[in-house]
């Protein structure tokens, strides 16, 4: 909006605004000029995607050739598609397991790292390796040491087929999965607890506060940020579980460790479904939108602090 | 300015189809200058993506098809790419779809491959057929199944048949002899689990698809070749008692613990496990693909720390309607030319030399057993005698059955491709009793139907002598 101008002083005044604008624009324009190469991308790898995914799942696409509209129908398929139940159950005790079990290990694990005083680097070490070990080699070796002829069950006089039972074989593949997580958030926690003023816990002592009663009362209320951030990471990343349980099982046997993900692949690529497929995909991710905005909320409300 | 430009609409094509992941690929494609020849040209480079795995296998590859054929075309560089198995056809299927991937290509089955035909990714080869004869050299079946509406759109890689495996050392320790019919079979297969032995050894951990070898088995030697191609054909219904019969048998060995040892260990053991339980003699056989004998002798002898050897057999005729000696008969995988590729008459050039020259192709069977058995039509004697006698036989018994029309049908070739997803994926929930066999059967009799009615079947072998 451009102010009227002062009579007699229109022509001093102006020029100095007319110049900041251009300069402001010039910067403007700089800016978009290194973010466009950028931009270009993003929307050539992100958004261009996205868009076609959007509508392939209206479409009746086998993945291959022509894509015919066939409106909602792939949608109203997944809402009565006993599968997608059944995966979806799935999804739920993966979120729960993959929530609890690493976090506690975490933990736990970081209590007492760091409660010694040597060897913290090693510690950490070890830890931290299944995380960046390539999770086709974690799950490769862990189908072998779960295997019932020859594994770690055998040696020890138990033949049990931990991945091929249907009843054990989504919790055999949440077992490596926690296995490969868990080190990860000790050493997160660990560098977190490391930032707690060690005269809260002097006072705690003084106060008479035992071990564990420092952890509930000091520890857990000092690393509250970074529980909370780790909190998000473990959601976002069960709800995108798919390469543990694609190699190790594949979703099987008999469909019994299928998450959404997986069955999803399942219909791109051996069902010819793929528009059934991305509607899938797009249902997951209005799933995890959902959960994303109940974080958001809660953390307005208050919850993090 | 040489080289193909990248123009509005194919830039906007190749947007829309990112979708698929797939179109960076055609992007760069079209910006790099693709082949570097013209579709008529029959010079440059040729791109070719395959599965062979293992790196004796990579180097044979390597030095006797790519080295052999640029020797033979000087102006023609190849170059391949080696993919692991299951991989393979998802990156082919995408890159197709966004109009790029490689010259050559290496299909999947041939129902499978038909549909990218009807997606018009692949070649029309009909007039390469014409200009060099291959109609004629290659057998007859074979090329019928790649053949829709007079046009031939991909050549047959290998036939396939399904064999049973023996440790041979171990049968005639044991003084078993090799099973007969399917009261012979039985008998062997209980003695076995009582000295401890798994009878048959077999797992779908690393190929969730190895349950369809089971089901081409049961089909073809309890249903018999007869009942499944009147099924194929539609005079018969996939959900007949009959086949309903073959199901309930292989479930029945199942829960014997025939199979594998149990259901479970069928869907947890690895294959490399079973094979070095086969080489150990802790199993006593393994129904598996002709495929298999490329591998299996890794699983004998000094270097696997055992003095065992092996050696196959028929599948026995398991009801009164089989015949002895029946192989149920397919082909595994296929090679056609992209429809996208710049270098057409290159990449035919290349399969010309390689179904064209009958000596070195049987040289390249003799070589590496069964990984080369192109279906070429060839006498018993035009086989080279350096050949492994064992891989010989595979050939001449799949001649003969075909000479005289004993040969079934295998699910992966001429089951249309939901149905054939379905023969190894519903076959887990039988085995896990999620479903019953006759309601296994029913539901891919539906399956089987509509796709029929889409036209997606090949071009069946008749029954009778074959050509």
């Amino acid at each position: 909006m451009t102010a009227a101008p002062a009579p007699g002083g229109t022509a001093l005044a102006a020029p100095p605004r007319s110049g900041a604008r251009r300069l402001r624009l010039r910067r403007g324009l700089i800016g978009w000029a290194f973010l466009a190469p950028l931009l270009v991308l993003n929307v050539i790898v992100v958004l261009g995607p996205s868009l076609a995914t959007v509508w392939y799942s209206f479409t009746d696409w086998s993945g291959i050739g022509p894509a015919k509209f066939v409106g909602g129908a792939n949608y109203v398929r997944a809402v009565t598609d006993p599968a997608v139940r059944e995966a979806l159950l799935h999804n739920a005790i993966w979120f729960v397991l993959f929530l609890f079990v690493p976090m506690a290990l975490g933990l736990l694990g970081a209590h007492l790292i760091n409660q010694v005083t040597r060897f913290r680097m090693l510690y950490r070490t070890l830890f931290f390796i299944p995380y960046v070990t390539a999770s086709v080699i974690n799950a490769a070796i862990w189908k072998m040491l779960l295997s019932p002829d020859s594994g770690i069950g055998h040696t020890l006089g138990i033949d049990q087929a931990w991945l091929g039972d249907p009843k054990t074989s989504l919790y055999a593949v949440n077992f490596v999965v926690d296995w490969h997580w868990w080190g990860f958030l000790a050493v997160i926690f660990f560098a977190a607890m490391q930032g707690v003023d060690v005269q809260l816990y002097e006072a705690a002592r003084l106060d008479g506060a035992g071990r564990w009663r420092q952890f509930l009362s000091v520890t857990l209320p000092g690393i509250r940020p970074t529980m909370i951030f780790v909190v998000l990471m473990t959601i976002i990343w069960s709800l995108k579980a798919f390469d543990y349980i694609f190699i190790m099982t594949h979703g099987g046997p008999a469909n019994s460790s299928d998450v959404v993900s997986t069955l999803m692949y399942d219909q791109a690529f051996n069902q010819y479904s793929a528009g059934y497929a991305a509607a899938l995909g797009l249902s997951m991710t209005v799933i995890v939108g959902l959960v994303l905005a109940v974080y958001q909320f809660l953390r307005r409300k208050g919850w993090e602090e | 300015m040489t080289g193909p430009s990248l123009s509005r609409r194919r830039l906007l094509s190749s947007v829309g189809l990112l979708g698929a992941g797939a179109a960076v690929p055609s992007l760069l494609t079209a910006c790099g200058g693709g082949g570097g020849g013209s579709a008529g040209n029959g010079t440059g480079t040729v791109k070719l993506w395959i599965d062979i795995t293992g790196d004796a296998n990579q180097q044979y590859f390597t030095d006797k098809v790519q080295g052999g054929f640029e020797k033979a075309y000087p102006k023609i560089t190849m170059k391949t790419t080696y993919y692991k198995g299951q991989d393979l056809r998802r990156l082919v299927q995408t890159a197709l779809q966004s109009r790029s991937g490689p010259d050559i290509v290496r299909g999947p089955a041939a129902t499978q491959t038909m549909a990218w035909s009807k997606a018009h990714v692949l070649a029309d080869l009909t007039p390469y057929a014409k200009k060099w004869g291959w109609n004629g050299k290659l057998a007859e079946w074979a090329i019928n199944a790649f053949t829709v509406d007079g046009k031939l759109y991909a050549l047959p890689m290998r036939v396939d048949t399904m064999l049973l495996y023996y440790n041979k050392t171990l049968f005639e320790q044991k003084g078993w002899s090799k099973p007969q019919n399917r009261s012979e079979l039985e008998e062997f297969a209980k003695e076995a689990a009582g000295h401890g032995i798994v009878p048959f050894g077999s797992s779908n951990t690393d190929w969730a698809a190895a349950s369809e070898w089971l089901m081409t088995v049961f089909w073809n030697n309890v249903s018999g070749p007869e009942a499944v191609y009147q099924a194929l054909t539609g005079k018969a219904k996939f959900s007949d008692p009959v086949f309903v019969d073959a199901v309930t048998l292989l479930k029945s060995y199942f829960d014997k613990g025939w199979i594998g040892g149990s259901v479970a260990k069928y869907f947890s053991v690895p294959a490399a496990e079973v094979g070095a339980n086969f080489g150990k003699g802790k199993v006593a056989t393994v129904p598996q693909g002709e495929w298999y004998m490329s591998n299996v002798g890794q699983f004998f002898g000094s270097k696997a720390g055992n003095d065992n050897d092996w050696d196959w057999m028929p599948v026995p005729p398991l009801s009164s309607s089989v015949q002895p000696n029946t192989f149920p008969i397919g082909i595994g995988g296929s090679f056609a030319i992209n429809q996208a590729s710049k270098n057409q008459d290159a990449a035919a050039n290349f399969l010309d030399w390689y179904y064209g020259d009958k000596s070195a192709a049987l040289g390249r069977m003799a070589d590496v057993p069964a990984t080369y058995n192109i279906p070429i039509t060839f006498s018993d004697s035009d086989i080279p005698s350096r050949i492994d006698p064992r891989a010989k036989r595979v050939l001449t018994s799949l001649n003969t059955a075909i000479d005289t029309g004993n040969y079934g049908y295998v699910t992966w070739t001429w089951w249309p491709p939901k149905s054939d997803t379905f023969v190894f994926q519903g076959l887990e929930k039988v085995l896990t009793n999620k479903m019953t066999p006759a309601a296994y059967c029913k539901q891919l009799a539906t399956l089987f139907d509509q796709e029929r009615q889409q036209g997606t079947i090949p071009k069946l072998m008749p029954r009778g002598a074959a050509k």
